[in-house]
């Protein structure tokens, strides 16, 4: 393995090119549904990143000789463990008072997609170093999009920013549902297609050819595309896959998955 | 009787009204990547209903318990997840064991098993004061709202696919989630959302 990646090219890919949230489409849940306010959102992205940066350091320390199946348990009892006491805390002694929908949605935290995908792909297979700077990168990503859909989503839908009143003509508040988050995570998706374009137009033609269901395809369709992409681009495009290549082409050395899926 | 037909109307009404994965974006990431794999669908459907209804009951069942209704929320998202976490594990040491089946099968039922969508039913459950017929329906329902979503998003994204009209920077994932965003919107108008103040 190798610790040769510093943490500046790690997090130009983990949290902007590959953004979690907005090319590799995990971790939608919270986004969509519990980002309706700056402070809420805050909260939520904070707990997410403390939470994917502590069970992948986890994972890639004591968690890699498991199997799979019991791996994925682990992510989600660690996950609860650090969770729990934070929602205790809120519920017992904070001031402001916390929503429901923020008291289902901070526990769910716990099970979310992306740290079951960047611990599988990333944490297990690489040392804990690699695995730290790949979930801050992660994590800092997703705190990104968090804070900017929960301000825009707050301002337009509610005339407020953190709870302060903000003068603007009309409330959308159609924001504030999961369908405003969905349309408004579109418009930024597309933005940050453009901005890499520019920035790195190789991993843009890699996002062109992105498809998530790489992660679900068999291992004989899997190499046809590599194949296909290797001949079209020199690498494999896939929003899963794209990690482990960009883990490979930095010279870390991913070894096989028993389980071959997530 | 009625037990029966609770259990189908909270079925229904989780569904097509509180669509859990389009309105609530429960499940929503592994709905998108399970809508390129069509052939998937029935398993998917069955894994996510199995895990909720088998979790919904015991949750259920658990706050029937004296002292447990009165327990602070974190202390129940504690016991939920546990419970999820338990169900998983021996279902996965029964199939091991007894049908053999591979690790590969077992990631999958990973995928169904530990998500969001699953997870939040025993907490829907609890804040809607479900029955114990209601929970049922609404587990089953939550598979079968799973995969309409996964039906509709795959529909939509094969289109999109073929759409050559699209602008360059729209084009793949940003379509995608505009398009969601859209199946969305027609199920926020199923449960009488106003979208104006």
């Amino acid at each position: 393995m190798s610790n040769n990646v510093s943490f500046k090219e790690i997090f130009k890919r983990g949290a902007v090119l590959y953004n979690p949230v907005l090319v590799q489409l995990v971790g939608l849940c919270p986004v969509i549904a519990a980002s309706t306010t700056f402070l809420q959102a805050a909260m939520l992205s904070a707990t997410m990143c403390v939470e994917l940066v502590a069970i992948s350091v986890l994972a890639s320390l004591f968690f890699r000789n498991l199997p799979r199946w019991i791996r994925m348990s682990l992510y989600l009892l660690t996950g609860l463990a650090i969770v729990c006491p934070v929602l205790y805390y809120l519920e017992t002694y904070s001031l402001a008072e916390i929503s429901l929908g923020m008291k289902i949605y901070l526990p769910l935290t716990a099970i979310n997609s992306v740290v079951a995908v960047h611990c599988e792909q990333v944490a297990v297979k690489s040392d804990m170093k690699l695995a730290f700077y790949d979930a801050l990168a992660s994590g800092i990503g997703i705190s990104a999009i968090f804070l900017i859909t929960g301000a825009v989503r707050e301002i337009l839908g509610r005339a407020t920013f953190a709870g302060v009143a903000v003068n603007i003509p009309v409330t959308l508040k159609g924001m504030t549902l999961p369908f405003g988050c969905l349309i408004l995570l579109g418009f930024l998706a597309a933005g940050l297609k453009a901005v890499s374009a520019k920035m790195s137009p190789v991993d843009f033609e890699t996002e062109e050819e992105a498809k998530a269901e790489e992660v679900f395809e068999s291992e004989e369709a899997v190499s046809e595309i590599e194949e296909k992409a290797k001949e079209d681009f020199g690498f494999l495009g896939s929003s899963d896959a794209d990690l482990g290549d960009f883990l490979k082409s930095l010279g870390i050395d991913l070894p096989e998955e028993e389980g071959g899926e997530q | 009787m009625k037990m029966v037909s609770d259990l189908l109307i909270t079925a229904l009404f989780t569904v097509f009204v509180q669509n859990l994965v389009l309105n609530s974006g429960l499940g929503m990431s592994e709905a998108i990547r399970v809508s390129t794999k069509p052939g998937m669908f029935g398993k998917f459907a069955a894994m996510i209903s199995g895990f909720s209804v088998v979790t919904s009951v015991i949750c259920s069942l658990l706050n029937t318990v004296i002292g447990f209704g009165a327990m602070p929320f974190a202390g129940k998202a504690a016991v939920y997840g546990g419970i999820l976490a338990a169900v998983y594990i021996l279902i996965c040491v029964i199939l091991k064991l007894i049908f053999r089946v591979t690790d590969k099968f077992l990631g999958t039922l990973g995928i169904a098993a530990l998500n969001t969508l699953v997870f939040a039913v025993p907490f829907i459950n609890d804040s809607a004061a479900y029955s114990f017929a209601d929970s049922i329906g609404s587990g089953l329902g939550a598979g079968i709202a799973f995969v309409l979503a996964a039906a509709l998003i795959s529909k939509g994204s094969a289109a999109l696919d073929k759409n050559e009209n699209i602008p360059e920077a729209f084009r793949g994932t940003p379509a995608m989630l505009v398009y969601v965003g859209l199946l969305s919107l027609a199920f926020a108008g199923f449960a009488d959302s106003s979208l104006f103040m």
